[in-house]
């Protein structure tokens, strides 16, 4: 019967004709022997697609990983996590200083003087025998020229919003006229200069200034307004670090464009544009104007202190030509587009990037890869792989196995995945810390978690150890304060809180609370009760949660929990500081400011110091290490503030996770010595734990090599 | 018949609409900002996010933003808040890789279902019919992602061959033949995995189907005339069984677009399904709502192709 007979014979022949098809495809042996150029290409796996392959509008990790190969900035860090130049062959960086003759306040032992006689004082202190107090030496020393800037009438008109009533802002006028004013250029930053000059002027001669009287506004505003108003336009001290980069010769984009100063110039409009709507736009709004003294030197100049500035710029440099208002214009018009509407975002440009970095974009399909080649006029010489493959597998299980199959030579390993694979001869594996930390919070507004004493007894009855090796499966490592552990801002002379339960029962005694005959804890016939929350969709800290609730209950303390969706978490809970204690995690960048933070200044709603921790002492060296140029002197101030921090325990900090990494044993370091011999080396992560840094020298060989030494 | 089709259209449009401003509301009022504002990044000021928040119109009230996404939805200009996108390019980017898995996995569906519902049926009670029972069952509980875990694992180390993606990465450039078995070969598991659940759920219906057809009395009288039992089953049987199946195939359009989000997310192909997930998370609402309205169209477009091709294949029924 024929009917039953292709009921039959078609299923079977699709079966087959897709099943045959596994002959065609090559194993993880075949893959090079059968294409010889898939050595020369590396192929990494990522969870999640890049989004806008334009570093000044672009906030996701995936598009910041293409983003560092394809652009190039004018530093970056080198092994020891301090600044090297890249696009910047060398930088300076040195102070402008002003401070206005104040005529109302008196000098010691002269009276009221004008502006010559303070400069000539200013020159003999200089030049007397050096005073006792250090700080005023150093501060004097450091002065190396002294200007005065005569009196000078100023016009400024903007517009000012009125109260917090929504509407339209009006303009208004100020003029200035301003006194005489002193300008002092300084070898080196010296946040210091204004305190020591003080001792010499007189404690109150900056304190007294008054701007009032030069400045008139019209139409009037409100006395509050109006104080802000003159204090910026004629604040008695300003502090201008400059910072000029010395551009290296010839860098050519990947279009053969040269770079020069004018892209760095660019790049940072670009930002300030609010047009663009760059998240990086905090970084640069100290920033008070950046010129171009030549095509190979970039002055910036900043409104006020703020030393995280000079990392601001291993942000890749964006190509003038292409993204100006004129390439913007026409390819708007081109497009069919609204040109007074169009903006850098909606640019073609975000996804056909073009820097001056080691690789060039070629091809983005989105969710499956992003394909970048090697860059051959590269300044610091082409990276070996000719082929950059950024694939986008969203599933962790099959990453692994794509890894196992060969299509894929490095994903994002997890700490389980990694013993699995340590025993196998095929694969190397690496792991280092990563930069950032989990921890319970306190809300420290709210009763018991006001007293240092119960927040130090709560850290002390958990077993962070246990949870590092459990949880983690050993793959972390506790840490004690609020600074990236592998910079020498961590101050790795303080200790992690002992796991001691009697020691924290005996602490919360002394802060009142006893035990009732239930064993529960009490302290004026009131239990010791709070509720301890996280979000959904994080394992890790789910297990933390209870481990947590666990430890506590055993001390007595009756701990609920709640487990929220991150959206609810963060807007109901967190921004509106409705929570007793919480579990969660930040992820840091290198540089040690922590004024968002940490500042009492920002522990209102919405804001990210939401335990609400506010210590005299760490505001002044919050406020110092932002200002602090000196690297030495800054990890002094630090390691002062992680002591406070330590102290107090706002947090309980609990432990900085560590990456790991695996990649087959045949890639290796490529590199020709002196004579010209190619020799090969294994691969070795650098002191702070980044085994990516030679990425531009790796290769992958047919055969596992083999080292020396290594039988 | 016309006035069917005109009284039919006027109501799917009404329907629509409504689908439009609930699917509309549901997203809206979710608890969540779309992942570019996200107010937890502490380099976004409240006045940077205001401004986000200006540029999506997210600041004007509910039925303007319904207002605006509709509008420029027709007029073909919605593009997507993650990386400005025009969003019926990425979708039509997307179906096309979608259709392939859904082709290959509608074929296995309706080719293998046949013949194991009807043998079953013929079959009724023995050892096969049980062992398929069985299976089907199986097939239906085990959870889809589980299921194709296990499929990977056992492949990839027992083959060591790549199944993931829509084709093996690092090949160079192969011949075409190649080219096109590679693809057929990263096709094969996802349309397998696929297409399990649907080849045991109607491989059921098949089976139901023809039982119920062969108690029948005409089936029984053909047996009494002697007519060859494979003639009874296939021509007289099979033909009747068949009725229902027919308006199933309008409705399977609707699984163009929702039925591959786990199978697509976990074998990493650049489908529809992944790309509204994705589009979920990221609280990237212009996908989310045209991908959403597509699908709603497809669905009134099936059950229509449905209602009239009962009507065609069905001539006792009158609309």
């Amino acid at each position: 019967m024929t009917i039953r007979k292709i009921l039959i014979i078609v299923p079977a022949l699709i079966i087959v004709f897709l099943l045959q098809s596994y002959f065609w495809v090559p194993t993880y042996e075949q893959q090079s022997r059968g294409n010889p150029d898939r050595l020369n290409e590396y192929i990494t796996a990522s969870i999640g697609d890049a989004s806008l392959l334009n570093p000044i509008l672009s906030a996701d990790s995936a598009s910041s990983e293409i983003n560092n190969l394809v652009y190039e900035g004018l530093i970056d860090y080198n092994e020891d996590l301090r600044f090297r130049g890249r696009l910047a062959r060398s930088w300076k960086i040195y102070e402008e200083a002003f401070f206005y003759i104040n005529d109302n306040a008196s000098v010691p032992s002269m009276g009221k003087v004008g502006p010559e006689q303070i400069i000539e004082l200013l020159l003999k202190a200089k030049k007397r025998i050096p005073p006792s107090n250090p700080q005023e030496k150093a501060s004097l020393e450091n002065i190396e020229e002294i200007v005065l800037l005569p009196a000078k009438e100023f016009v400024i008109t903007r517009l000012e919003k009125e109260g917090k009533t929504p509407g339209q802002p009006k303009e208004i006028t100020i003029r200035v006229t301003a006194p005489p004013r002193i300008k002092l250029v300084l070898k080196e930053v010296d946040q210091f200069l204004f305190q020591s000059l003080s001792r010499i002027l007189g404690e109150d001669y900056f304190r007294t200034f008054n701007g009032e009287k030069y400045v008139r506004i019209t139409p009037e505003i409100d006395p509050v307004k109006r104080s802000k108003v003159v204090q910026e336009a004629l604040p008695p001290t300003e502090h201008n670090p400059v910072i000029i980069f010395q551009l290296r010769p010839d860098v050519k984009f990947h279009d053969g464009h040269p770079f020069d100063a004018y892209d760095v110039k660019f790049t940072y409009e670009a930002i300030m544009n609010p047009k663009n709507l760059s998240p990086r736009l905090s970084d640069y709004e100290p920033v008070k104007e950046v010129t171009v003294v030549d095509p190979l030197t970039v002055r910036i100049i900043y409104k006020r202190l703020y030393s995280p500035a000079l990392g601001t710029w291993a942000m890749g440099i964006l190509p003038e030509h292409l993204l100006n208002d004129e390439a913007l214009k026409k390819e708007a018009i081109q497009s069919g587009k609204d040109p007074d509407k169009f903006s850098m975002r909606q640019s073609r440009f975000n996804r056909h990037p073009i820097g001056c970095g080691p690789f060039v974009f070629k091809e983005w399909k989105s969710d499956q890869y992003i394909l970048l080649e090697r860059y051959d006029q590269y300044w610091e010489g082409p990276p070996h792989y000719s082929r950059f493959y950024y694939r986008i597998i969203p599933d962790p299980l099959t990453q692994e196995m794509e890894f196992y199959a060969g299509t894929a030579d490095a994903y994002a390993v997890r700490p389980h995945q990694v013993e699995r694979l340590k025993q196998d001869p095929t694969y190397q594996s690496f792991s280092g810390l990563s930069f950032g930390y989990s921890y319970i919070g306190y809300n420290m507004r709210r009763e018991p978690f006001n007293d240092p004493r119960v927040r130090r007894a709560l850290g002390m009855a958990i077993d962070v150890d246990k949870i590092i090796e459990y949880v983690l499966f050993g793959q972390g490592e506790r840490i004690t304060g609020p600074f990236v552990k592998q910079t020498d801002y961590y101050n790795k002379y303080i200790q992690p809180l002992p796991y001691d339960p009697q020691g924290a029962l005996k602490l919360l005694e002394e802060a009142g609370w006893r035990r009732n005959p239930e064993g529960w804890l009490e302290k004026n016939g009131k239990r010791l009760q709070f509720t301890l929350i996280t979000n959904s969709g994080n394992e890790l800290r789910k297990a933390i949660l209870t481990v947590a609730q666990d430890a506590w209950k055993q001390i007595g303390i009756d701990v609920r929990t709640d487990i929220l969706e991150w959206a609810v978490f963060i807007q109901e809970r967190v921004n509106k500081l409705d929570f007793d204690a919480l579990i969660l995690g930040w992820s840091m960048g290198i540089e040690p400011d922590l004024y968002q933070l940490w500042h009492s200044s920002q522990t209102n709603p919405y804001q990210l110091n939401f335990v609400g921790f506010k210590n005299e002492a760490a505001d002044d060296l919050i406020i110092k290490i932002r200002q602090e140029y000196d690297h030495d002197q800054q990890v002094a101030y630090c390691h002062r503030l992680h002591e406070i921090i330590a102290k107090e325990q706002p947090y309980t900090f609990l432990y900085v996770s560590k990456w790991t990494a695996v990649l087959d044993k045949r890639i290796v370091v490529k590199e020709t010595d002196a004579e010209g011999k190619v020799i090969y080396k294994k691969i070795t992560p650098t002191k702070t734990g980044n085994y990516m840094f030679y990425f531009n020298r790796w290769i992958k060989l047919p055969e596992t090599p083999l080292f020396s030494g290594e039988g | 018949m016309l006035s069917f089709i005109a009284r039919n259209s006027i109501q799917k449009v009404i329907t629509l609409f409504f689908v439009s401003v609930i699917s509309f509301l549901v997203i809206h009022l979710a608890p969540g900002e779309p992942s570019q504002v996200d107010p937890l990044n502490p380099k976004f000021t409240p006045e940077m996010v205001e401004r986000f928040r200006q540029q999506f119109h997210l600041d004007q009230p509910l039925t303007i933003q319904y207002a605006y996404f509709y509008r420029d939805l027709f007029t073909g200009k919605t593009v997507s808040w993650k990386d400005n996108q025009p969003v019926l390019k990425k979708v039509w980017e997307r179906f096309k890789n979608s259709l392939w898995l859904f082709v290959v996995g509608t074929l296995l569906t309706w080719t293998l279902s046949f013949p194991i519902g009807i043998r079953s049926a013929i079959f009724r009670g023995g050892p096969y019919d049980r062992s398929a029972t069985f299976f089907s069952y199986l097939l239906i509980s085990i959870p889809g992602f589980f299921f194709a875990y296990v499929l990977i694992i056992i492949v990839v180390t027992t083959l060591h061959v790549p199944v993931i993606d829509m084709e093996t990465f690092g090949l160079g450039s192969p011949p075409w033949y190649r080219w096109v078995m590679d693809r057929i070969w990263h096709l094969l598991l996802p349309s397998l995995l696929g297409a399990t659940g649907g080849i045991a759920v109607l491989s059921r219906y098949v089976r139901s189907q023809m039982m119920e057809v062969e108690s029948q009395d005409y089936v029984r009288t053909a047996r009494a005339k002697g007519v060859p039992e494979e003639q009874v089953h296939y021509k007289h049987a099979l033909r009747n069984a068949l009725l229902p199946f027919v308006t199933m195939f309008g409705l399977i359009l609707p699984g163009l677009i929702g039925g591959s989000v786990i199978i697509e997310s976990i074998f990493a192909w650049p489908g529809m399904g992944r790309m509204a997930y994705e589009a979920i998370l990221a609280r990237d609402y212009p996908i989310v709502l045209t991908v959403n309205f597509i699908s709603a169209v497809l669905v009134l477009v099936g059950t229509f192709i449905s209602d009239v091709l009962y009507m065609v294949v069905d001539p006792r029924i009158r609309l």
